[in-house]
């Protein structure tokens, strides 16, 4: 792994992800210090008190932060920039997010959500699971709805029975609560 | 000998009817989990935390340590067949791993690694049933000065010695120590990083951060590059036993793998990667015939008997200071404290036959893991046929699961998705995840035994280095962050990196 990369070679190098990342954690450890510097001192009779540690992960934070971005500019890493490049090349960010908004909307139907102007049904875990299954399968690139929609069934089910029946495990009942 | 008794006693408790088919749905749960591409033991101990919830402390440690072994083996499945290692630990394993099975021997390569993982398993537990009561009994005079060092010298080596770069080895480690602070503070009961979000006050648990930094950052990387990775999974043809001449060459390896990985497990540096890099460089050393390369079993042997055998000796620090340092570890000491347990030297003292019955487990769980997984084989290896689409949606649900269950919040899934989001993105750009992981556990621990250190001394930050323990560690720590640049402060060579020392 490690001699092959120091090989001089055309790979492309692509800073621009780690610098993003950089920028962020710089942006988290301003964020962290401010949030510490809030942190009431404790009284006198401890030498540290609760903001002493926030304090000092949160600068540690801001300087590893630094010095992240300056391998990302000044003194770029070579080897993290070709690794970024080899990603970006076959990263495919739609199915990322598809993926991610699906997570979230199979959380919030779970057991409902209501929020101000949101109001999500509960669904129940069996319904909820048994249509992520398969929408989810599909995101990823199945092209199989029938047999992953008795997949998604079959482990809903499974886990739901299991779960309730014989772990004592509660789950949200929804609305085949009536069935159940 | 009092520790034969304490023994004996264990085993009675654990070889209850009940107790045996808790260990055996243990191990077989254990690597269904552990063998789904990507999931690591810990991650295998994290989704299956909540199917014990409700079972006494006895029962429910005894199903772990099923879970625990299961989990590994499981891991060492996927290395070999599908080049995909679950953790860092099982990265050396893939290198002739894998080249085995495309040669045919994949059968071989799992039964060496069973075989292996079950003789470093059976010497680890032999060695923790007569070490740990003594290093329990020596620990009981440690201060809190001590445990700062201690646990300095965990966060160093875990961050120093394994990955790529020091630097992000470090970010991640500082990431984790900012989660473990989010919540009350417990000495003072200032907010602390919690944003104003009242589900914030309690702090975050390791497992939802383990669940979403391993398994939800693994299935958003997959999906990231689902539509070019072809993955390759090679069938297990031919048969499933070891030749003589496999054993005989295997054999060997196992005993110096086990040798290895437990004292290196077992020491507060911890980390199962190191002996697994050692005992690939040792064999390669030590049989220069051997097909390197090209499938040499010797390369499976040694490093999954390592891998396994400092599996169990991170149960020592583990049991006998409560300090974990893995990843694994720090899973197993939610588990514990779910059951308000705090490993320790006190756990020797006050729950006696709960730690001799996990101890006995332990062997029971071995030998388990053996009469069930050989004749298994290709039960497990089918799994590995399910459609990624399909197994990637499946390993969500259980991700989701695994941390709704644990007290039905909302909030909780939701925040793990947003850790899934950050593993994602260190797994892409070759960040190591364990430093995080121990951060968000041992970081509140560091704090808390820092500020009782500094309470007992008046302030007196010389504490440190004048308690001979705690000095002696701190040493040793600054040591193993300062001796991999030597070669370059004094104007040689490059940083060593563990892992290219086995190759010339």
């Amino acid at each position: 792994m490690t001699t092959q990369d120091r090989e001089p070679s055309g790979r492309r190098e692509a800073l621009l992800g780690p610098r993003i990342l950089a920028a962020v954690l710089l942006g988290l450890a301003v964020l962290l210090i401010v949030s510490a510097l809030g942190v009431a001192r404790g009284g006198g009779y401890s030498v540290i008190g609760p903001a002493t540690i926030p304090l000092v992960v949160a600068i540690g934070l801001l300087v590893l932060g630094a010095l992240f971005a300056l391998r990302t500019t000044f003194m770029p890493d070579v080897d993290l920039g070709r690794l970024a490049a080899d990603e970006e090349a076959v990263t495919h960010w739609p199915t990322v997010g598809l993926v991610g908004l699906m997570l979230v909307a199979y959380a919030l139907v779970l057991d409902g959500f209501a929020a101000g102007p949101l109001d999500v049904p509960g669904l129940g875990y069996i319904v909820a699971t048994a249509l992520f299954v398969p929408v989810t399968a599909r995101v990823l690139g199945s092209r199989s709805p029938v047999r992953d929609l008795i997949a998604g069934t079959v482990i809903a089910v499974a886990i739901y029975i299991g779960f309730t029946q014989f772990l004592g495990v509660r789950l949200p009942a929804g609305i085949l609560g009536p069935v159940l | 000998m009092e520790v034969l008794g304490d023994l004996a006693g264990g085993f009675g408790t654990a070889l209850s009817l009940e107790n045996l088919l808790f260990a055996a749905v243990g191990v077989t749960l254990g690597t269904l989990v552990g063998v789904l591409p990507g999931i690591g033991p810990a991650v295998t101990v994290a989704l299956l935390l909540p199917l014990t919830f409700n079972f006494e402390p006895t029962g429910a440690f005894i199903m772990f340590a099923g879970i625990y072994y299961g989990g590994m083996y499981g891991g060492s499945t996927t290395s070999i067949l599908l080049n995909t290692p679950g953790e860092s630990s099982s990265v050396v394993t893939t290198i002739e791993g894998f080249e085995m099975a495309k040669r045919g021997r994949g059968g071989a390569a799992l039964a060496t690694a069973a075989i292996g993982s079950f003789v470093a398993g059976t010497i680890s537990t032999l060695a923790i049933t007569f070490l740990a009561p003594v290093i329990a009994g020596f620990a009981r005079s440690f201060q809190p000065a001590d445990y700062v060092g201690l646990m300095v010298l965990a966060f160093v080596s875990i961050t120093a010695l394994i990955g790529r770069s020091l630097l992000r080895g470090m970010i991640s480690l500082f990431l984790g120590l900012f989660v473990g602070l989010i919540g009350i503070d417990n000495l003072t009961g200032q907010q602390r990083f919690t944003l104003g979000v009242p589900q914030l006050l309690d702090g975050l648990n390791v497992v939802v951060v383990a669940v979403g930094l391993f398994a939800v950052g693994e299935a958003l990387y997959v999906a990231s590059r689902m539509r070019h990775a072809e993955e390759e999974i090679i069938p297990v043809r031919g048969s499933l036993l070891m030749s003589r001449d496999e054993l005989g060459r295997s054999w060997k390896p196992w005993l110096r793998g086990s040798a290895l990985g437990f004292p290196i497990g077992a020491l507060p540096a911890g980390g199962a990667e190191i002996p697994t890099f050692l005992s690939y460089g040792l064999e390669k050393r030590l049989n220069p015939k051997a097909p390197w390369g090209k499938g040499a079993i010797e390369g499976v042997a040694g490093p999954e008997a390592a891998n396994n055998a400092a599996f169990s000796g991170v149960l020592v620090p583990l049991l006998t200071l409560g300090i974990p340092t893995s990843a694994t570890a720090a899973i197993l000491l939610v588990a514990f404290q779910i059951y308000n347990l705090q490993p320790g030297p006190l756990l020797f003292a006050n729950s006696r036959e709960l730690v001799w019955a996990l101890i006995a487990s332990l062997y029971i769980g071995n030998v388990m893991l053996l009469l069930l997984n050989l004749p298994l084989i290709r039960l497990w290896v089918k799994i590995l046929s399910i459609p990624r689409a399909l197994l990637y949606s499946a390993i969500l649900v259980f991700a989701t699961l695994g941390v709704y269950s644990l007290a039905n919040s909302l909030v909780d899934v939701l925040i793990m998705y947003i850790i899934g989001v950050v593993g994602f993105f260190m797994r892409r750009y070759d960040f190591p995840v364990g430093p995080m992981i121990l951060g968000v556990i041992l970081g509140p621990m560091l704090e808390s035994q820092f500020r009782r250190a500094l309470q007992i001394s008046q302030g007196d930050l010389t504490v440190f280095v004048t308690r001979p323990i705690s000095a002696i560690l701190l040493f040793v720590a600054v040591a193993t962050l300062v001796l991999p640049y030597l070669p370059r402060l004094l104007g040689r060579g490059q940083r060593l990196v563990f892992g290219s020392g086995s190759d010339d």
